[in-house]
């Protein structure tokens, strides 16, 4: 007779475990989702380099980049670089999830741009398993500043090209890096011996140190970096510099603030990772910031 | 003596094989969140249940990533920033609905009843109780609520910058039609 009354309590107490016996039926039955990593950058760049972040489809993105005058030239009387400021400004449009085209305007050597960035990959982990976000970057850039040299060159001289992709892994929700592998194209260079395309290996990381803040850097070293003045004015040229920048991104709901200092003042990819005269040990930094504002224009509903 | 420890047996297995359980996995959560600056609601279409007739036990599964907003960047922010799915994927609600006898599946019916249960969001549990409605409509219950959670009450703040954005107090309707 105990023994039934033992059964009936197991009976009793099959039931009493039956909710969380219900949660556990259901987290077994859900749905076997891909879990995609998202936000693994605050912006879609992370100084001069691109993140794989592309704005959401139907948002138009603003941006606008500042790199002030140098620490070494009259930092105080050019109110800390301020006053001799390099401006780029940006539009992109996303029209696909996967797609977002762009143009944007740099006043050094008065260069207008057109740009693409594409998803390839997504991080993901669940059924579908992806180490890493891959995302390509091409851009176009035309330089119209007047030549003074009363030379004749044909248009496509005044041509420049770069392409980047950038591979990219959120390792948690504080840390994320990159490596972009660069290059970069100039249909005309200084003289002969100069190389037309430079290859260059972006390294970007972040930590977020809040919710709303980060702390990144970013280092462009090339491989085959040409020499400046070119070789055939001066005796002792030396190599373009690689970019070196470190910064906070600061996120306000629809604005993304990124303040850092960097050694390279061109702002345009081309000029930032190939043409870069700026070195970190002669003190030529510069405060920089580039300021981002989305607008949906196209909700998803 | 051996023929009633089988018949206990017995018993205790129907007890668990004829538990009438109706499960969905396409159950919807919205939330509202109204300020005079902005208002911001979010639809969630991946919701799974299960309801057991036989002892009025709940248990609701809302993974947090599903919920859509209208701005990309807003859904961004509401997993990274505020919900922080990546460290709680979840939400679960699980609990007892008082007076589940009166539930008949036979019977076309509309009916509020009252259950009590805990909820879990962004790893914070609360005990909750609520008023839900029942339909039952061709043998099909579906089930509907509309309650208003706090935030702050499971650890999600919103910093004082977007007070002027975001409520604390959220408006939530549930709608779940079991299959």
């Amino acid at each position: 007779m105990i023994k039934i009354y033992f059964l009936l309590l197991l009976a009793f107490s099959l039931n009493l475990a039956a909710q969380d016996d219900l949660l556990a039926e259901l987290e077994a039955t859900s749905l076997p989702a891909t879990d995609y990593a998202f936000a693994t950058w605050k912006g879609t760049k992370v100084v001069n380099l691109q993140t794989n972040e592309l704005p959401g489809k139907g948002v138009l993105q603003y941006t606008i980049l500042h790199r002030f005058g140098s620490f070494s030239d009259d930092f105080l009387y050019n109110f800390l670089g301020l006053d001799n400021a390099q401006v780029r400004l940006t539009l992109d449009y996303s029209p696909t999830e996967w797609l977002n085209l762009g143009m944007g305007h740099t006043g050094f050597l008065k260069t207008n741009d057109a740009f693409v960035k594409y998803r390839l990959a997504r991080q993901s982990k669940g059924e579908k398993n992806m180490p890493f976000s891959i995302t390509g970057f091409s851009s176009v850039y035309y330089s119209n500043q007047r030549y003074n040299d009363g030379l004749d060159r044909p248009n496509s001289a005044r041509l420049s090209f770069v392409n980047e992709l950038i591979i990219a892994r959120k390792f948690n929700s504080n840390i994320s890096a990159q490596i972009v592998p660069t290059l970069v194209h100039f249909n005309l260079v200084e003289t002969p011996g100069d190389n037309n395309t430079v290859f260059a290996l972006g390294l970007a990381a972040r930590y977020k140190i809040s919710k709303m803040h980060a702390i990144t850097i970013e280092y462009v070293p090339q491989f085959n970096a040409n020499s400046y003045p070119a070789a055939v004015l001066s005796d002792d040229p030396t190599t373009f510099s690689n970019a070196l920048s470190i910064g906070m991104d600061i996120e306000t709901g629809g604005h993304v603030f990124q303040l850092f200092i960097t050694n390279a003042r061109g702002v345009a990819e081309p000029f930032v990772f190939a043409q870069n005269t700026g070195s970190w040990l002669e003190g030529d930094l510069h405060f920089g910031f580039n300021i981002s504002r989305v607008f949906t224009l196209k909700k998803d509903k | 003596m051996k023929k009633a420890i089988l018949i206990v047996l017995g018993l205790a297995l129907s007890l668990t094989a004829s538990a009438q359980k109706l499960k969905t996995r396409t159950a919807s959560v919205s939330f509202f969140s109204a300020t005079p600056v902005e208002n911001i609601d979010a639809m969630n279409k991946q919701v799974s249940s299960i309801l057991n007739l036989e002892n009025g036990q709940f248990a609701f599964l809302v993974p947090i990533k599903g919920f859509e907003f209208e701005k990309a960047l807003m859904q961004e922010h509401f997993n990274e920033n505020y919900l922080e799915s990546d460290k709680f994927p979840t939400a679960k609600f699980t609990g007892l609905i008082a007076d589940y006898e009166k539930i008949n599946l036979e019977k076309n019916a509309k009916q509020t009843f009252n259950l009590t249960g805990t909820m879990i969001i962004h790893g914070e549990s609360k005990e909750i109780e609520q008023e839900v409605m029942i339909i039952i409509e061709n043998g099909k219950l579906r089930l509907k609520s509309n309650f208003n959670v706090m935030a702050s009450d499971f650890g999600v703040e919103i910093p004082t910058a977007k007070a002027d954005n975001i409520s604390n107090s959220l408006a939530i309707k549930v709608d779940a039609s079991y299959d």
